[in-house]
């Protein structure tokens, strides 16, 4: 390891370090302050844009116009979100939703952590070549298959269904690989030829010994995956036309055509497709933390 | 014996990485060749495509209005939101990279509008730019500020399409951040004994060790920027007068509202084409800025 490539320049600065380590010494130096004051204007630009969502939702729709605007609704109208979600059918949409964003979340991490174990622990020919097409893969832009894929998908009948959308889940996803690969070689290799002594298979030795040791990387593809099927926007807007096939997003977006007048309503129904994000994230941020941190540990190296 | 393992380990092998070889085979490569292809084809999508040569491009490059406004709003908008993101994105990591008491709440909150869905966010935003009752208005309104334009504007839907990026900068931020940690504490410690100033160790030390992160985020938020779709179908619908038409959205348009199937692949090869030769200038010229730790510990 290459240590301190600067040092020769670092030492002609003792002069300024030894001035501002004063300042480290106390609690809080002067420099805290002024982060903290940059930090809290930058939070309340953060933080406006929804606070300023979550008051219009409870508003009447009266109150969403007047001139001046009042920031706190003079009477909670909770009833906009039983309104709001009826409005965008939420319960069928959310279902089709999270029935698409499970399976294509069960789909992606299944089987990229096979093709990571795979390339990474186990030694063919052609191994090398596969991964550096798959990890090249990620550079191209998504939609350069777009359309031959929607002329393939339409003639094998997938017209307005969710296969489209579902079925290229289960075939890997090259960033997911990547992450379990970087992951895996942070585990010793001795475990897996401990238990292959002891008359492991592969697939004992993936799921028993390997699987428990990388859960903080599953768990940040399981969110990543969400996210991204909770997000998917182009792909329901190319393949599904039946409004009771519809997923939220699409359900959200021609809302805001039709009721582009119900403020209020719109935006409780927003609050509510944004919900289960938010709790995806708080329940799963120590893991996922850890598992960002994994990844740039060993990208750094 | 020993071969036979061995012969077990490469069939083994294959079959972990077969869906990855069904999925390169019929989801990047047939899509690849095939439209290399369509390109060359005037094609409706359901009729039989008809080969035409170049007369795609060449309609593309000369005939075509909608075209070069495309180019320039698709160009305009990389340069504004890349580097605009990738520096918010690594000041706010390095501003939250210190503990600090309460320091996690800062970087939750940084954090949280990344998690709102793309269109769940976009949505709120075409609100927040209404003229009327819109939040960005009223609040320049109660400052006692002019009103802006936002997405009515010619000339600012485009920077208001920048800005709900940069609402989003924490998704860049946190991966900084997590890079930030990662580096090694013991160069810090080496360069206070050494009683290196603050700003040195961020210039020397900082600096360098990220580049490598940094150079990632940089082609990937090139290849995304280039790419960006949603912002323009939910917000602008390309409008006012092209200002915002970026190219990914007139595919979008020409293939699936036009039904120009093969004239929008052969856009989709011309945008391909400039990603690749931006992609290919960004690396040449960055590569050497990169630092790389030396490779031996592997």
């Amino acid at each position: 390891m290459t240590m301190i490539r600067h040092d020769a320049s670092v030492r002609t600065s003792a002069q300024q370090g030894a001035a501002s380590k004063k300042h480290r010494n106390a609690r809080l130096s002067g420099w805290d302050v002024v982060r903290y004051v940059i930090l809290s204007i930058g939070a309340v630009g953060m933080l406006f844009p929804l606070l300023w969502m979550v008051t219009i939702a409870l508003k009447s729709n009266n109150e969403v116009f007047a001139i001046p605007p009042e920031w706190i609704p003079k009477e909670m109208q909770w009833s906009n979100f039983v309104t709001g979600t009826r409005e965008i059918h939420f319960w069928r949409t959310f279902g089709n939703s999270l029935f698409i964003a499970v399976l294509c979340t069960a789909g992606q991490v299944i089987s990229s952590v096979l093709v990571g174990y795979g390339l990474g622990r186990l030694s063919f020919p052609g191994r090398k070549l596969w991964f550096s097409l798959f990890v090249g893969s990620l550079m191209l832009p998504g939609f350069v298959g777009m359309i031959p894929l929607y002329h393939l998908y339409t003639g094998l009948g997938w017209y307005d269904t969710w296969l489209p959308i579902i079925v290229p889940a289960f075939f890997g996803n090259a960033t997911f690989s990547f992450l379990f690969v970087q992951y895996l070689k942070t585990i010793s290799v001795s475990f897996d030829e401990a238990a292959k002594i002891d008359g492991a298979s592969d697939w004992t030795v993936l799921v028993r010994v390997l699987a428990p040791m990388t859960a903080p990387v599953i768990v940040t593809m399981v969110i990543f995956a969400f996210q991204g099927s909770w997000n998917q926007y182009l792909e329901p807007l190319i393949y599904i036309i039946s409004p009771e096939k519809w997923t939220l997003s699409l359900a959200m977006a021609s809302y805001k055509g039709t009721y582009s007048t119900a403020w209020n309503l719109f935006m409780a129904a927003d609050l509510i497709y944004i919900l289960p994000m938010l709790l995806l994230f708080f329940f799963g941020q120590k893991y996922f933390m850890q598992g960002l941190g994994s990844m740039n540990a060993s990208s750094l190296k | 014996m020993g071969k036979k393992r061995k012969l077990r380990e490469w069939r083994n092998g294959y079959l972990f990485i077969l869906p990855s070889i069904i999925g390169f085979s019929v989801f990047v490569a047939y899509p690849m060749l095939s439209s290399l292809y369509y390109a060359l084809t005037e094609w409706g999508g359901y009729d039989k495509p008809r080969f035409v040569g170049f007369a795609n491009f060449k309609y593309l490059f000369t005939v075509d209005p909608a075209f070069w406004p495309s180019i320039r709003a698709t160009f305009y908008f990389v340069l504004m939101s890349v580097p605009s993101s990738l520096i918010l994105g690594l000041a706010l990591a390095m501003l939250l990279n210190k503990g600090l008491p309460g320091i996690k709440w800062f970087r939750t909150i940084y954090y949280l509008p990344t998690i709102v869905p793309s269109i769940a966010a976009l949505t709120l935003w075409l609100f927040i730019y209404e003229p009327q009752y819109g939040l960005a208005n009223s609040l320049l309104r109660a400052l006692g500020l002019p009103e802006g334009t936002w997405l009515t504007g010619e000339t600012t839907a485009l920077p208001s399409l920048v800005i709900i990026g940069l609402w989003q900068v924490g998704s860049g931020m946190i991966i900084f951040l997590s890079g930030l940690q990662s580096v090694p504490k013991d160069l810090y410690e080496a360069a206070e004994v050494d009683g290196a100033a603050k700003w040195r160790t961020t210039l020397n030390i900082t600096i360098p060790m990220i580049t490598p992160i940094l150079f990632l985020q940089l082609i990937v938020g090139i290849i995304g920027a280039f790419q960006a779709f949603n912002q323009v179908q939910v917000l602008t619908g390309g409008g006012p007068n092209f200002a915002t038409s970026l190219l990914n959205f007139k595919i979008y348009n020409d293939a699936f509202n036009n039904t120009m199937f093969g004239y929008a692949i052969s856009e989709v090869w011309v945008l391909f084409v400039i990603i690749m030769v931006f992609t290919a200038i960004t690396y040449r010229y960055s590569n050497r800025l990169v630092y790389y730790e030396s490779d031996n510990s592997r």
